[in-house]
């Protein structure tokens, strides 16, 4: 068998595959809608970048000047957006149940007085850590401003003593901590996440569509035929009928990341051209993989779509970029290196998000590699399915 | 009578469809049971603990060897390396052995002695959030406690013990988490993803029963029989074998997973249950409205798996509702598990009544009546298809 013949073959299979895609709008929706309108839900959903004007109540039992001077300082607050009053802790509380308020300040009757005669009044604030992204960004919040009604205090009795802003300061606040979030200083909620949710989500779609679209040809009995038109060879059949799902695949990658780092700017210090190749490689990890398990179960389209379900899903716990996975058990940090999207995490934060040297992540890259070479290991198995096995529902 | 007894052989067809079917039974038994405890046992720990940073001590004063032992004794943050340029603390950062650097300045003792301001420096590794969280609040919090005892023993000595504490904090405050004490990831997360499994799991399980159908019957979704002529019958006996189900797997999880893993537990058990029924009768139906759309088994994976995290996110309990912008909020309201996350962690974790979680209540039962007429809508459009189909033969 010639080249040339092999391309004809490849090109030919190709083709009859992108004829299956015409007919049935799912794949239509699994290759182009489902990928867009994620991107398209997700980076609305985050627009705000770090979530701010959060509703926020306060109890003010006292109700001086001065409460109303630290309410106004707490809604100054980025994080912060005093939206209601309550009377008392009890309604506040309540409120928090009904979801109206993330958390509330509150501040005693008497406090005041308890300041001004220096018997040290105690404040205090409560956040619902139920929801724990809004809960913590209060908490940071609220307690700063905890801290500055102290400190007010202390300033202005230094102030009455004759002390200039720069020394009150060097008094009341000797350390003072400037933090560094390196290379996304704004916090940026929609950087975090989307950099890696939304390749976590393709690269499920990307197993799922592999194994269906392989799995259709057993359930539909063509198998025999696309095995002919390989000219038996389980590679050619297997390259022609993924070749076009690499390549929407991939043009969906760097649309990604055209649409990530050009158009929204998010940060990409090792320029686009290393997350393009990254994104390419998963897209090919992410079919090896799916070859992998179709061959492993023997042609099982639904057991090994489903396994690819459990699989994906789980890869967004164990790629560890929310809860990292050194504070996971033991053996699952071992575990998550058979997961493409903790690869693609670890290489996206050293070269779009930090732009450190690759040379840091050859394991991660090498690991994507072998999974798209895992193929190779039950192309056997597919020989057999080929010319044996019927879909078995 | 007649109709009773028409919803139970429907039922009882569908039930043994299931039970033949394992690529159901893996979705509606194995996911809801193994699941929950898989994830739990992801998110045990909770909390970030030892979070390694570099430290980068310029000064080497015993205050500056102070400041580090109190970060290195926090639980949250440990120190694993001294260096002695930001160069090698680099290094370690970019190797990824160190997700944060410390800069103490050469000054810091000497600005400290002479009554100014010192800047320390943190540098974080954005790729985790909880681990920036973790070295900020961990060095926030020993750089105030030092400040208020600098402040005492150096600028604003005190003769009483009480004086003392008054100086060092003339309003005292105290932060208390509520409803998640740990402020732990388990707790947050577990909740809204338990809901989130029954609904995705249902609407997979019915999805592919719908599937089945088709492909045995030519197309079709229900059998040509004289048990499926009525259209409520259908959706009823259909439905049932699911919601019995599910109703044990939602004790399940609400008993078992969330004592085993010992998450928030404030929920009354009848309330629970009173907003369960809602719930995965709203899930049932939508499931078949949904079904629609699948017309081979396989279908529905391609079509439901994905949808579970853009459902987490569009629920507003990981990424705060307040800041979701308004039309996404109407868009998620289509879904049951919008209301069921919400209204179950409430439930579940802050020990909310009906009354407290009455928006979800009330929207989980007008998702069930508006999906319930969808389900029989569509079942009298496919038997009236048949119907069509069926008569020139005759």
């Amino acid at each position: 068998m010639n080249n040339k013949s092999t391309y004809r073959r490849i090109l030919a299979i190709s083709r009859r595959e992108l004829g299956i895609y015409s007919r049935r709008p799912l794949f239509l929706f699994c290759l182009l809608v489902a990928p867009v309108l994620c991107v398209v839900l997700f980076v609305t959903l985050m627009d705000d970048g770090l979530p701010t004007k959060l509703p926020t109540g306060i109890v003010d039992e006292d109700n001086t000047q001065i409460s109303r001077v630290i309410t106004r300082t707490i809604d100054a607050l980025e994080e912060t957006d005093i939206k209601y009053s309550y009377p008392d802790f009890t309604e506040a509380r309540k409120a928090m149940q009904r979801g109206e308020i993330y958390a509330f300040f509150y501040i005693p009757r008497g406090t005041t007085e308890k300041a001004i005669s220096n018997r040290q009044p105690q404040i205090s604030f409560y956040t619902n850590d139920a929801y724990l992204l809004a809960g913590s960004l209060l908490m940071k919040d609220l307690k700063t401003a905890s801290e500055s009604t102290g400190m007010a205090i202390t300033r202005e009795n230094l102030y009455a003593h004759g002390l200039t802003e720069t020394q009150a300061m060097g008094i009341i606040q000797p350390i003072v901590i400037e933090s560094h979030p390196l290379n996304n200083p704004e916090l940026d909620y929609s950087v975090y996440l989307n950099n890696v949710l939304l390749p976590g989500i393709l690269i499920l779609l990307i197993t799922l569509a592999t194994t269906y679209t392989i799995g259709l040809e057993w359930k539909q009995g063509t198998q025999k035929r696309l095995f002919a038109m390989a000219g038996n060879s389980s590679w050619i059949a297997l390259i022609g009928k993924l070749l076009p799902q690499t390549l929407l695949f991939s043009l969906v990658f760097i649309f990604y990341d055209v649409y990530f780092y050009q158009f929204l700017r998010f940060p990409c210090n090792s320029g686009i051209f290393p997350m393009i190749m990254l994104g390419i490689l998963t897209v090919l990890a992410s079919q090896g993989f799916g070859v992998f398990l179709f061959g492993v179960f023997s042609g099982q389209m639904r057991l090994s779509m489903c396994i690819c379900s459990l699989w994906g899903i789980l890869s967004f716990s164990l790629a560890g970029f929310t809860y990292p996975v050194t504070s996971m058990a033991k053996w699952l940090e071992f575990f998550s290196w058979i997961f493409p999207l903790r690869q693609y995490y670890l290489i996206y934060v050293n070269q779009a998000l930090n732009g450190y040297p690759a040379s840091y992540v050859w394991t991660s890259v090498l690991t994507l590699v072998v999974f798209a070479l895992l193929p190779v290991l039950v192309i056997r198995r597919y020989r057999t399915a080929f010319l044996k096995y019927k879909y078995k529902p | 009578m007649k109709s009773i007894l028409n919803i139970a052989q429907i039922w009882y067809n569908e039930l043994r469809c299931i039970c033949k079917d394992p690529g159901i039974l893996m979705f509606i038994l194995f996911v809801p049971f193994a699941y929950p405890l898989l994830y739990s046992y992801i998110y045990t720990n909770e909390v970030v603990n030892d979070v390694p940073v570099a430290v980068i001590d310029e000064c080497n004063n015993s205050l500056s060897r102070e400041f580090i032992r109190n970060i290195d004794a926090s639980s949250d943050v440990k120190i694993v390396a001294h260096c002695n340029s930001m160069d090698e603390a680099n290094e370690l950062l970019m190797g990824q052995k160190t997700y944060g650097i410390i800069k103490i300045p050469a000054s810091f003792s000497s600005d400290l002695y002479h009554g100014e301001q010192t800047r320390v420096g943190v540098y974080c590794d954005m790729g985790k959030m909880l681990n920036y969280k973790a070295i900020l609040l961990t060095t926030t919090n020993v750089a105030l406690a030092m400040n208020k005892d600098i402040k005492v023993e150096r600028h604003l000595p005190a003769t009483t013990q009480r004086q003392e504490e008054i100086t060092k904090m003339p309003v005292e405050y105290e932060h208390v988490p509520l409803y998640n004490p740990q402020s732990g990831f388990a707790a947050f997360l577990i909740p809204p993803v338990l809901i989130l499994i029954i609904q995705q799991t249902i609407f997979l399980g019915i999805g592919m029963s719908m599937g089945d159908s088709r492909e045995r019957n030519r197309g079709s979704v229900i059998p040509f029989n004289k048990w499926y002529k009525n259209p409520v019958h259908i959706v009823f006996g259909k439905g049932l074998p699911y919601f019995f189900l599910y109703i044990l797997i939602a004790v399940y999880m609400f008993t078992v997973v969330t004592r085993i893993f010992t998450l928030p537990q404030l929920g009354d058990y009848w309330t629970f249950i009173a907003f369960i029924v809602p719930y995965l009768l709203a899930c049932i139906f939508m499931g078949m409205v949904l079904s629609s759309l699948v017309y081979r088994r396989e279908d529905c994976i391609m079509l439901f798996v994905f949808m579970s995290v853009p459902l987490l996110f569009l629920s507003g309990l990981s990424y705060p509702g307040a800041s979701i912008p308004e039309f996404l909020k109407y868009i998620s309201y289509v879904f049951p598990s919008t209301f069921g996350t919400n209204g179950y962690v409430r439930i579940t974790a802050m020990g909310a009544s009906l009354q407290d979680v009455r928006t979800e209540y009330c929207g989980l039962w007008i998702q069930t009546g508006i999906y319930f007429v969808m389900a029989c809508l569509y079942y009298r459009h496919q038997i009236l298809n048949i119907v069509k189909k069926v008569k020139p033969t005759l």
